[in-house]
């Protein structure tokens, strides 16, 4: 190529680069005022848009950002964006704070009296986390639990353990190929479906020390009153009460189908069973030793160190702990998602039965620790419990969860 | 090419017409040719430029110099005039995609092997010495909460207008103290200041543009306690607990005067007590001596490796004889069906392996069809497929053989059309019977070609996660180790361990398992790549 042409060929080139350079510039320069940007998640995209934007109305000049995220990923994705993207609010469950707080990644959040006594004491503490002194770095939405799902039909409400048993086994006993309470476990392992029966043996994960706090050095995974106690697991899995095998759809598929007359399950799958046209009732389990309590989870909103970084700190807690916490927003966010919102106010207005009856499925329930040493426990218990529930060849429960308490301790160091 | 497409009539009419790569190249040769480059090389410049332009922002230096010398160089070689540069106008492309998938990633991971990065010590010192400050204030006793109105004096300084939310009386804050105002002055409605004479309250984008100044003003209400603005509507009666001594970079608690030292680590602390949250600090080979030492990543780490090397070697042993099997027996010319019998068995390679591998959970599971419909009816027993510790590693190679089995079979069978029929002719000439000639002639020219997919294969299910977590999820617990399960492979224990260690996530050890996995299946298949030139030569 001559020298003129090879200039011409550089011309074009540098220019088409500097016309591309500017459009990409004018695009970036496009929104003037503060950006509040919210993730969510899938479910609740919607009613988080109405609600921001009624929020937005009453704040002039402030546009509202909703992004939809893969609700599971929102914990470990506030770690890694970037700071131009970040979300200045989030949806969290409560068991992300201790994680989150130990990163630095969340505000703490200070409510007025008035607005605390319309929350339930344990959904606060959810949300609440420090080593020395905890702090609430989160505004709860919504609460859950899972209870024991009863067949009405074919057998009786039970009003203790062992006529859960005796019913179960009945019914396992007349129809081929059913299991006596279908509960998911399967080889992901499933800790949290497992913990009525734990807390019915008397079994805790962490206790708490003399400021009330939750104790990751006291884990009451192997204690002497469960140890003494856990022989009857042993007895379940002999007459198969329980059975390991089970996952979430194998466990469902067998209640649906009548294999089963009593499921262990959550608030997530009333909507299937309401279309099923099965006749239940939904029971917390009998108290075997202690009170079957479940865990309960609880759900909510938080705010991002970035909204200081993004100019909208004040109004990111505005958002959070002003508007999100008053009746008709919790109302509406429960609703979206299926479940009973943690303002008690809100709750009143809740007329869905199988709600209610999951809601008081979990009196007396235990928040999961939101600590991050409880990222240890889950594989553990969940494995114990599966080995020691397997049906032919399982493990003895005591040393299975002997096992398990020192795995945990190791791991937490 | 193949038997199987017959020659077309027209082809001796067609003979002049020239062969459609030729005519391709002198198609793009010329202005069109010359055109297209700019057009290509105007569009990466642009992107540069853009690139530039956002790195400038975030003031990202290294990576700015990086990449204004690459687009430099990419110009430079592709407007060089005629055959300068050749080789690199042919080898740029790849290279850019190497260095930015391959090498970048490799030289990261390597960076974070020799740091802390996990739960508590993801950011800066900087940023974690700000929230740490912001975390420890606390309420003091009886501490105040407040309704607010944010304005403007006469003399236009920033004042706070106050309402306590317990008693509703009014105040006045600024930097420099609270004062009482007079009720008579204020107008206010459900606890919120609306009017107040001598102030101007600010709204809208006024009050929403001072979000950085209101959020560190403090209205000092005596004894180191100080009423912050929360919200755009909210104020709060902090007390600081933690004091910074930015001379000594260390925090002293102001209760008893304890003092928080950077321990080196990554945190602050004072013994075992540490503040959180920490920030990402190199910590030299701590994570590598933690690998040797520490009993629970070391004791499981042997029996992993071993079964990781089994399961690798199992799936490609018997994918490929499977696939070999089955390239042969379709390999006759003429058969009926033939087409179809080979499109039904690239379904397994067809389908996302995803979706396969889930499927085959659902069949293997232990009420499922395989036990259900099948094993049942048959044995009257059910098999416990993945919920028994061997039982399980054998359905992890057999579910992992099926995916793997169409790639042998389409390679096999190109590798067989490959050898000469004259070799096998000359062999059968010579006496040898089918299963001689298979071993002596067929096979061994058959590995010079597919031996680098066969050890390329095994790199591949060395660490191959999808397979086994999503068939087994590392597998049934094992007895003694709580981490490791049965069918765990190197990567999928690398997993667990990175999610489920002690304080939730340790992303630097689980990149220091990375590069020693990296090491060992280097070496394999180095040793592997070195034999099968070793074979060539024999040939």
């Amino acid at each position: 190529m001559s020298s003129r042409k090879r200039i011409g060929a550089l011309l074009v080139v540098v220019v088409a680069g500097f016309l591309a350079a500017l459009a990409g510039s004018i695009h970036s320069a496009r929104a003037a005022g503060p950006t509040l940007t919210i993730w969510v998640d899938q479910n609740r995209k919607d009613a988080v848009t109405q609600l921001a934007n009624q929020w937005a109305a009453k704040n002039a000049g402030v546009t509202v950002n909703v992004v939809v995220q893969d609700f599971g990923s929102i914990r470990d994705k506030v770690g890694t964006v970037d700071a131009s993207t970040a979300p200045d609010v989030i949806l969290a469950a409560h068991d992300w704070t201790g994680q989150l707080a130990a990163n630095g990644l969340v505000e703490p959040i200070y409510l007025s009296a008035a607005v605390k006594k319309q929350f339930p004491a344990y959904t606060l503490n959810a949300f609440s986390y420090g080593l020395a002194v905890k702090k609430l770095y989160g505004v709860p939405t919504q609460i859950e639990n899972i209870g024991l799902v009863v067949n009405t039909s074919l057998v009786k409400v039970p009003k203790t353990f062992a006529q859960l048993e005796q019913e179960a086994l009945a019914y396992k006993k007349k129809v081929h190929a059913s299991f006596g309470i279908a509960v998911q476990q399967g080889s992901g392992y499933d800790a949290y479906h497992m913990y009525p029966f734990f807390s019915g043996l008397g079994g805790y994960v962490f206790g708490t020390n003399s400021a009330g706090n939750l104790d990751p050095s006291n884990i009451g995974v192997a204690n002497k009153a469960f140890l003494k106690n856990s022989n009857l697991i042993d007895k379940w899995n002999k007459e198969g009460l329980i059975n390991s095998a089970l996952t979430y759809s194998t466990a469902q598929d067998a209640f649906l189908k009548k294999r089963a007359a009593f499921y262990i399950t959550g608030p997530w799958a009333s909507q299937v069973l309401e279309q099923s046209g099965i006749k239940f009732k939904i029971i917390q389990v009998p108290k075997i030793v202690d009170a079957s309590v479940p865990f309960l989870g609880v759900q909510g909103a938080m705010v991002t160190k970035y909204a200081e970084g993004h100019g909208v700190g004040g109004l990111a807690e505005d958002f959070v702990s002003n508007y999100l916490t008053t009746p008709a927003a919790q109302l509406a966010l429960a609703l979206a998602n299926g479940r009973y919102p943690a303002n008690t106010v809100a709750g009143k207005q809740v007329h869905d039965p199988v709600l209610a009856q999951f809601g008081q499925a979990g009196a007396g329930g235990v928040p999961m620790p939101n600590i991050p040493q409880m990222a240890s426990v889950w594989q553990d218990l969940g494995a114990a419990w599966f080995k020691a529930t397997k049906g032919a060849g399982a493990q003895p429960a005591k040393s299975a969860f002997v096992t398990a308490a020192r795995s945990i301790a190791d791991k937490i160091g | 090419m193949s038997a199987t497409t017959a020659p077309t009539a027209g082809a001796p009419a067609d003979a002049p017409r020239a062969a459609p790569i030729p005519r391709l190249v002198s198609a793009f040769s010329g202005t069109v040719g010359v055109a297209v480059k700019l057009l290509a090389l105007g569009l990466s410049n642009a992107l540069a430029v853009w690139a530039i332009y956002v790195l400038i922002t975030r003031h990202h230096w290294v990576a700015l110099a990086v990449l204004a010398a690459a687009t430099v160089l990419i110009d430079l070689v592709y407007l060089a005039p005629g055959q300068a540069f050749l080789p690199a106008k042919f080898l740029i492309p790849g290279t850019v995609f190497l260095i930015g998938f391959q090498v970048f990633p490799i030289i990261y991971t390597v960076n974070i092997a020799f740091t802390d990065y996990g739960t508590g010590h993801i950011g800066t010192k900087a940023a974690a010495v700000q929230q740490i400050e912001t975390t420890s204030l606390e309420p003091p006793a009886n501490g105040k909460t407040y309704t607010m109105a944010v304005a403007r004096s006469a003399s236009g300084t920033l004042t706070l207008l106050l309402s306590d939310d317990a008693t509703h009386k009014l105040y006045a804050g600024t930097t420099k103290g609270l004062s009482p105002l007079p009720a008579g002055s204020v107008k206010a409605s459900a606890g919120q200041i609306t009017a107040a004479k001598g102030y101007t309250i600010l709204h809208g984008l006024a009050l929403f543009s001072l979000d950085q100044q209101l959020q560190s003003l403090v209205v000092p209400v005596g004894k180191g306690a100080g009423i912050r603005p929360q919200s755009t509507s909210t104020a709060v009666e902090l007390e600081p607990t933690l004091r910074y001594d930015a001379k000594r970079g260390v925090f002293v608690r102001l209760a008893d005067g304890a003092v928080f030292r950077d321990d080196g680590s990554g945190e602050f602390a004072r013994g075992t007590e540490a503040l959180e949250p920490g920030w990402k600090t190199g910590v030299g080979t701590r994570n590598f001596s933690r690998i040797l030492h520490d009993p629970l990543i070391r004791t499981p780490f042997l029996s992993v490796f071993a079964w990781t090397f089994v399961f690798a070697a199992g799936t490609v042993f018997l994918s490929f004889a499977i696939g070999l099997f089955l390239a042969i027996t379709l390999d006759k010319k003429g058969m009926r069906f033939l087409r179809t019998y080979r499109a039904i068995l690239i379904i397994p390679w067809a389908v996302p392996g995803f979706l396969s591998l889930l499927a085959w959970q659902g069949l293997l599971d232990q009420f499922g069809v395989v036990n259900n419909k099948v094993i049942h009816p048959l044995f009257g027993t059910t098999v416990p497929w993945l919920a028994d510790a061997n039982v399980a590693k054998l359905s992890c190679i057999l579910v992992s053989a099926w995916l793997t089995v169409p790639f042998f079979f389409i390679v096999s069978l190109g590798a067989l059309q490959a050898i000469p029929e004259e070799l096998t002719e000359a062999a059968r000439v010579d006496g040898g019977g089918p299963f001689q000639i298979f071993r002596r002639v067929t096979l061994p020219l058959l590995l010079v070609a597919v031996g680098p997919l066969l050890i390329s294969s095994f790199a591949l299910n060395f660490n191959n996660f999808n397979n086994i977590y999503l068939l087994t999820a590392g597998g049934p617990p094992q007895a003694n180790s709580a981490v490791a399960g049965a069918t765990d492979i190197l990567i999928s224990y690398t997993y667990k361990l990175a999610i489920a260690t002690g304080k939730g996530q340790d992303f630097a050890l689980a990149a220091s398992v990375t590069i020693i996995v990296f090491f060992i299946t280097a070496i394999i298949s180095t040793i592997g790549f070195a034999r099968t030139r070793v074979l060539e030569e024999v040939l």
